[in-house]
């Protein structure tokens, strides 16, 4: 009965996550809006790919438009884990409403922030 | 229908000579009773009275129902109370459609019979019971046609005319009329059958849209079921009650409803006086036990003396006077949660079984609702409860300002939100005004909240800076089982001096506070620092500031700067727009603004909660 709030959009057409392997990496590219309905989905594909399949897992956030802090907790989640697995872990920048609460929350300085998904990390 | 003379497939003719103006009068008449009404027992009944005396002492017509069985449905008789006896006695001993009673015969062979002279013998040979071969001994059964009632090529029922005692027997040349007075009443209770399925229907296509409307527009649980009572009457029924099950598993009447007020205050008299039992054997209760719909389509007298339990109880069952019953379970999600009773009562449309589908359609989008506005029902209070808990009950009042605070929740999303505010004393003449907002919704959210407050509380009693105010509460959420339960807060330390106050302003990953300016103008407050709960260690700074007299400083969570519509967010600048009114603005009036700014950049519904909260210096100084 309670009504979701984005009638008739799933949670995979609000969200959608592309996942790809490269010699050197794991980058999961962001597409959409990433708050409390698609943060789950981002959870849920975390859990199910080999991110520490190589020595890098990159977040490609430049498709994406909105996060909330439900959004942030999971990228920062994924942080957590991938240092305790002692795997480098970096962003790429997203759109003005994902930089701005980003820095908002004072975490752009303390997350490795990249160009480009293929940069090579220094 | 235009078939007074005899057709070619008839056995015999109407005899013209010998009851031509009997037979004339009646076939007219006939024709007039059954094109003037499309509800079957209603024809019937006219049509039965017509035939006495004039072709029959007793006549008697009977259907054969879906199920196969065959069932009287008019009974007429110039001997006072022998209809009303003979009704009783085939209610208690139906026919039996596989025995050679005349009228099963007939119904199985479509042919009419003609019983010219019945002897004892012949009757007791066909009684369903020796009580019935009393019967029809005893009422001196003497002579009987047995005319077949065929639409379509279908044999519908069969119309008996019998002549008892001392009146003349039947003679061949009677056969013709019966059978047409059977085959034009075959036509009317065809058409009627057909027209009733067509409105069946389309009644239950219409009735069922109408039905999910109303239920799924309301989460009120009694209310709920007070339109499903009202819905029903009198399209499908004369009455409709809704019977649920209650916390303690006691039936509870929730609605009844009928279009006449007094006969609704009399069902509730007989609801209150003699109210139904979980453990009653048969009604609503039974069905709520079993689960299984029953269905009632014939309600002689005597049925309703045995269930009366006092000559008041069957004073009242009578005025409701009911002609068919219908209850139906309703179904949750795993369980009964009550029953559906619906009556047909007087001249209403008679509820038969064709109608069973749609009441348990009914019953179990009912049972959704119901369950539905339930745990509605139970969520809000609990989310209310738990979120007045979690908010201050009043704000204090701080020297030389005035303070004030809007909470709202997002949406529908009933939960509990994870922003927060509060004001507090921190020792030395200073005072805090914190505003935050936890991550996520519901019983989680709720308890990092409470740990937020409490944790800054405390922090703030000890004389803690605010930047170590922040770094406790770090400790504690980390401290927390859940992983990665963060926080975002903004602490501003409010201290009177003499015609300003003095601001100091510690952000922890939230938006910045707004300083409004006496012309409308504003700018952000602090500096961003690190949120709370998840990055270690977290770098946080305090900026000292000053406000004046005029001005207005307003705390935000993200809510407010995020209300949007489709792709276009209010953001800073949005918020900052809807500041400029602040100095011809009470606190409360720009709050009010603020707050339906938001809500109308979001087209009326908010994604995430709202909290503001605003502190103004006092005009006058003392």
């Amino acid at each position: 009965m309670t009504p979701l709030p984005f009638e008739g959009v799933g949670a995979e057409e609000h969200l959608r996550i592309e996942v790809r392997t490269t010699p050197d990496r794991v980058v999961l590219e962001l597409h959409g809006e990433l708050d409390l309905l698609g943060a789950p989905l981002l959870q849920k594909q975390i859990d199910e790919t080999d991110v520490d399949a190589r020595g890098i897992l990159v977040l490609d956030l430049q498709g994406l438009q909105f996060i909330d802090s439900a959004g942030l907790r999971v990228i920062l989640a994924a942080h957590e884990s991938a240092r305790q697995r002692g795997q480098e872990f970096a962003l790429t920048r997203g759109g003005n409403q994902v930089q701005r609460l980003l820095s908002v929350a004072g975490v752009d300085e303390r997350l490795r922030i990249i160009a480009s998904p293929d940069d090579v990390l220094v | 229908m235009h078939e007074q003379t005899a057709r070619k497939e008839d056995p015999v003719g109407v005899n013209v000579h010998t009851d031509g103006g009997v037979a004339m009068a009646l076939l007219l008449e006939a024709g007039a009773v059954l094109s003037s009404s499309l509800d079957p027992s209603t024809t019937m009944g006219q049509v039965a009275e017509l035939t006495v005396p004039r072709l029959a002492d007793l006549c008697v017509i009977d259907l054969l129902d879906r199920d196969g069985s065959i069932r009287d449905v008019a009974v007429a008789a110039s001997r006072p109370g022998l209809a009303e006896s003979l009704e009783t006695l085939r209610f208690e001993h139906p026919l039996d459609p596989a025995s050679e009673h005349p009228v099963a015969q007939v119904i199985r062979s479509g042919e009419p019979m003609l019983l010219e002279q019945m002897s004892n013998a012949l009757l007791t040979s066909f009684a369903q019971g020796s009580k019935h071969a009393r019967f029809m001994i005893a009422h001196g059964y003497r002579s009987a046609i047995v005319a077949p009632l065929v639409a379509r090529g279908r044999t519908l029922g069969a119309l008996s005319a019998l002549r008892l005692g001392e009146s003349p027997p039947y003679e061949s040349s009677d056969l013709g009329l019966a059978c047409e007075l059977a085959h034009r009443a075959a036509l009317a209770i065809d058409n009627a059958r057909l027209y009733s399925d067509l409105k069946r229907v389309q009644l239950a296509e219409s009735f069922m849209s109408e039905a999910s409307r109303v239920l799924a527009s309301s989460l009120d649980y009694g209310e709920t079921l007070q339109r499903v009572a009202r819905l029903a009457v009198p399209i499908v029924a004369s009455w409709c009650a809704v019977d649920v099950l209650n916390e303690n598993g006691d039936i509870e009447r929730v609605a009844i409803h009928h279009p006449d007020p007094e006969m609704v205050a009399l069902a509730e008299r007989l609801n209150r006086d003699y109210s139904l039992s979980r453990d009653d054997p048969t009604g609503a209760p039974e069905v709520i036990r079993t689960g299984e719909a029953r269905i009632y389509t014939d309600i002689p007298p005597d049925a309703l003396a045995d269930y009366a339990r006092d000559n008041e109880h069957l004073r009242l069952l009578a005025a409701i006077g009911a002609t068919a019953v219908i209850i139906v379970p309703m179904i949750g999600a795993d369980r009964i949660t009550g029953a559906i009773t619906l009556i047909s009562s007087g001249q209403g449309r008679r509820l038969s079984a064709e109608d069973l589908p749609l009441a348990e359609r009914l019953a179990r989008r009912a049972g959704t609702a119901v369950e539905n506005a339930r745990l509605y029902t139970e969520r809000s209070r609990i989310a209310h409860t738990l979120q007045q808990a979690l908010l201050p009950a009043s704000l204090p009042a701080l020297p030389g300002a005035q303070v004030r605070a809007r909470y709202r929740a997002a949406g529908e999303l009933n939960e509990v939100g994870g922003d927060f505010y509060d004001v507090f004393e921190a020792g030395g003449e200073a005072w805090m005004l914190v505003i935050g907002d936890v991550c996520g919704k519901g019983p989680r959210a709720a308890g990092a909240t409470a740990l937020a407050r409490h944790t800054l509380r405390a922090a703030a009693l000890s004389g803690q800076s605010p930047t170590r105010m922040l770094n406790m509460l770090h400790r504690a959420l980390q401290t927390q089982p859940a992983d990665a339960d963060l926080c975002t807060v903004c602490l501003v330390r409010f201290q009177r001096s003499e015609e300003t106050a003095h601001l100091r302003v510690a952000l922890a990953g939230h938006p910045p506070p707004l300083l409004i300016d006496k012309d409308g103008e504003s700018r952000q407050l602090g500096k961003p620092g690190t949120l709370l709960g998840v990055l270690d260690p977290i770098e946080v700074h305090e900026v000292s500031e000053e406000i004046g007299p005029g001005q207005t400083l307003l705390l935000y969570t993200d809510g407010v700067p995020e209300a949007r519509h489709g792709d276009e967010l209010l953001g800073e600048d949005g918020l900052r727009r809807l500041c400029h009114p602040a100095p011809k603005l009470s606190l409360d009036g720009l709050l009010d603004h603020i707050e339906r700014g938001a809500l109308a950049h979001a087209g009326g519904s908010l994604r995430d909660d709202l909290a503001l909260l605003a502190l103004r210096l006092d005009k006058t100084t003392e």
